[in-house]
């Protein structure tokens, strides 16, 4: 967001002053070009456009524009979108979590069962947020874990995830069973994590707050810039003083973290969890930030990007909904756009600095 | 940064020869079975440009990765100033003064210039958010004062879509900003067109007015003896041949690279 701002001041600078249509395109496409995320970007707002022109044109038949659905929409959004923010910085920083789906659901599970039956039940307004506090602080140490086994064994972070996915998945089902939990929180956690705002939910408040946060950190603070340099090239970040433990472990940390969050989030506003709910999570949420721009091998990303990616993803969920399309249509959907935003971005990029 | 204050503090004795700036003493090195060094004895003095010569494999690019950090020794002593420290890190270096141009470059493609040149190092505000535009502005002034390579001159440009040449001025633009004592440079002109070489070499050896020293790691002999006071040649990591530039001609050293 800042990013944008500042590379399109330089652009500007250097670009022949133009007006009227011809310079709103030519800066127009210099913003594409320049921005991690412009392919991305361009291919959301087509897609919202035609979407729009779709169900202004057909207000009965495709009701994009009920406020109904882009209500429900865009409370889908924000648990997936909370995990997929973590999950691209790690990826920038040359990761992978395979675990965060399975985190997503036993730190909820974890802070559910704490917030019931200790610190006074849920009648106690203060339990669900130690409870909440506790899940996401086995979030982080989780994080820290695959993150530790990673760099001290030097095995493929893929492999340590992999295995500590099953870990979790399985070690859900060992604490609580397979039944679900109820969470039915007293104010101020109810309306904090699930509440209801006119259009949005807190929850979806709670991922733009986030994105915010995290595209500062990246982009602004040099932690961020750690990211990036030992993503892109970690021989050249340890030639340049930069210790790669110290970064990737906080990268893990915070994505496990988010993970933790993204399930309670999404538990307060269904008032309960399901012990399997977050398995395949974690590919849909790579897929996002793939999607918005993430390199897989690292080093190039953007928190613009995994937004829009994950924005994305969920609006050609809800057309199909709307177009009454089967279930497997959107996996299928999903999959070839994971294909065309490569596709895309790559392109953009080869051709902006020739 | 707070190595700056002390280095500046260290203030050579009146009338005697001030210690070099770094010394190594019978340092050796074995990766597995390779010894990469055997009992190198090395030093830099003040204001001086040391060509460190030999044909491949003689051990010069561990020799300069060890003075960076990056390589610990397996034995000998170290000393700045005449005083023994430890070189165990990148950070280690850095508070002795010491910027290194690298064979390989380490430079990291995705990324900006500027956030190259920063790298590790950013212009932070007390939170440790980035300063963008003082960073920039630096990047250019450094960019166009060491080694100007024509096609850099927007600095949010990413590396990856630089030329060979171009990488290489980058680099040396990030090494010759932060240098503050001793300058390493391995093989900094392989890319290099004849006239930016010129011009990087022309630099080096001026550097010396400020103060600052340098070790040129180089095959080409001609540019040694263009720049540098001193030779040291190695070969299968030994130190085999040490003179100064007086004491000695091209022909010389080019029988002792060849020969050993």
């Amino acid at each position: 967001m800042d990013t944008l701002k500042f590379a399109g001041k330089v652009t500007a600078g250097r670009s022949t002053p133009s007006s009227g249509w011809d310079g709103v395109i030519q800066r127009l496409r210099a913003a594409v070009r320049k921005r991690p995320a412009g392919g991305i970007a361009v291919l959301f707002v087509l897609l919202q456009l035609t979407c729009i022109a779709g169900g202004l044109i057909f207000p009965e038949q495709f009701r994009y524009l009920n406020p109904a659905n882009i209500r429900v929409t865009v409370m889908s959004v924000a648990p997936l979108g909370i995990m997929s923010l973590g999950v691209g910085m790690l990826m920038i920083a040359g990761e992978f979590d395979l675990s965060v789906g399975a985190l997503y659901s036993f730190c909820a599970v974890f802070a559910a069962t704490i917030a019931n039956n200790h610190f006074g039940g849920i009648e106690n307004p203060l339990s669900p947020f130690i409870g909440a506090g506790l899940g996401i602080g086995i979030g982080i140490a989780a994080g820290l874990v695959n993150g530790a086994v990673t760099i001290g064994f030097g095995i493929p972070s893929f492999i340590t995830t992999l295995g500590t996915m099953l870990l979790w998945n399985g070690g859900v089902l060992l604490y609580n069973g397979a039944s679900a939990v109820d969470f039915l929180p007293k104010a101020p956690f109810a309306p904090m994590f699930g509440g209801q705002f006119w259009l949005m939910d807190s929850g979806f408040l709670w991922f733009l707050g986030l994105a915010v946060v995290c595209s500062f950190v990246l982009h602004h603070h040099k932690l961020g810039n750690h990211f990036y340099a030992v993503g892109g090239n970690q021989q050249a970040a340890i030639a340049i003083g930069i210790n790669p433990a110290k970064v990737k472990l906080i990268a893990f940390a915070i994505t496990g973290g988010l993970a933790a969050f993204s399930g309670i989030v999404a538990m307060t506003r269904v008032s309960s969890v399901q012990p399997g709910g977050g398995v395949g999570m974690e590919l849909r949420s790579i897929a996002a930030c793939v999607i918005g721009g993430v390199a897989l091998m690292g080093g190039r990303g953007s928190i613009v990007g995994v937004v829009l990616g994950t924005a994305l993803v969920f609006t050609i969920n809800d057309v199909l909904l709307l177009l009454r399309a089967p279930g497997f249509y959107f996996d299928m959907f999903v999959g070839a756009l994971i294909v065309v935003a490569v596709i895309l971005n790559h392109s953009i990029r080869r051709r902006s600095w020739t | 940064m707070q190595g700056e204050v002390r280095v500046t503090d260290v203030v050579p004795e009146a009338g005697s020869e001030p210690p070099p700036l770094y010394e190594a003493r019978n340092v050796s090195k074995r990766y597995g079975n390779v010894r990469a060094l055997i009992g190198v004895t090395f030093h830099v003095g003040c204001r001086e440009v040391v060509g460190l010569l030999g044909d491949n494999g003689a051990g010069k690019s561990t020799l300069i990765r060890m003075m960076s950090g990056i390589v610990k020794p397996d034995s000998g002593e170290i000393l700045a100033d005449g005083k023994p420290v430890r070189v165990e890190s990148r950070a280690d270096s850095e508070r002795l003064g010491i910027e290194t141009i690298y064979q390989d470059i380490a430079l990291v493609d995705p990324m900006s210039i500027t956030r190259n040149i920063f790298m590790g190092r950013e212009i932070t505000n007390r939170f440790g958010f980035m300063r963008h535009k003082r960073m920039a502005e630096l990047a250019v002034d450094v960019l166009q004062s060491a080694v100007h390579i024509a096609g850099i001159d927007h600095p949010d440009a990413e590396v990856g879509f630089l030329s060979g040449g171009q990488k290489q001025a980058v680099a040396i633009a990030r090494a010759v900003y932060f240098k503050r004592r001793i300058l390493l440079l391995d093989e900094p002109t392989s890319a290099l067109s004849v006239r930016e070489t010129e011009r990087l070499l022309a630099y080096v050896a001026g550097l010396k007015q400020e103060n600052v020293s340098s070790v040129l790691v180089t095959h080409n002999l001609y540019h040694a003896f263009m720049v540098c006071d001193r030779f040291v040649v190695m070969s299968h990591g030994q130190v085999v041949f040490e003179a100064a530039k007086e004491e000695t001609t091209i022909e010389d050293l080019t029988d002792h690279v060849i020969r050993t």
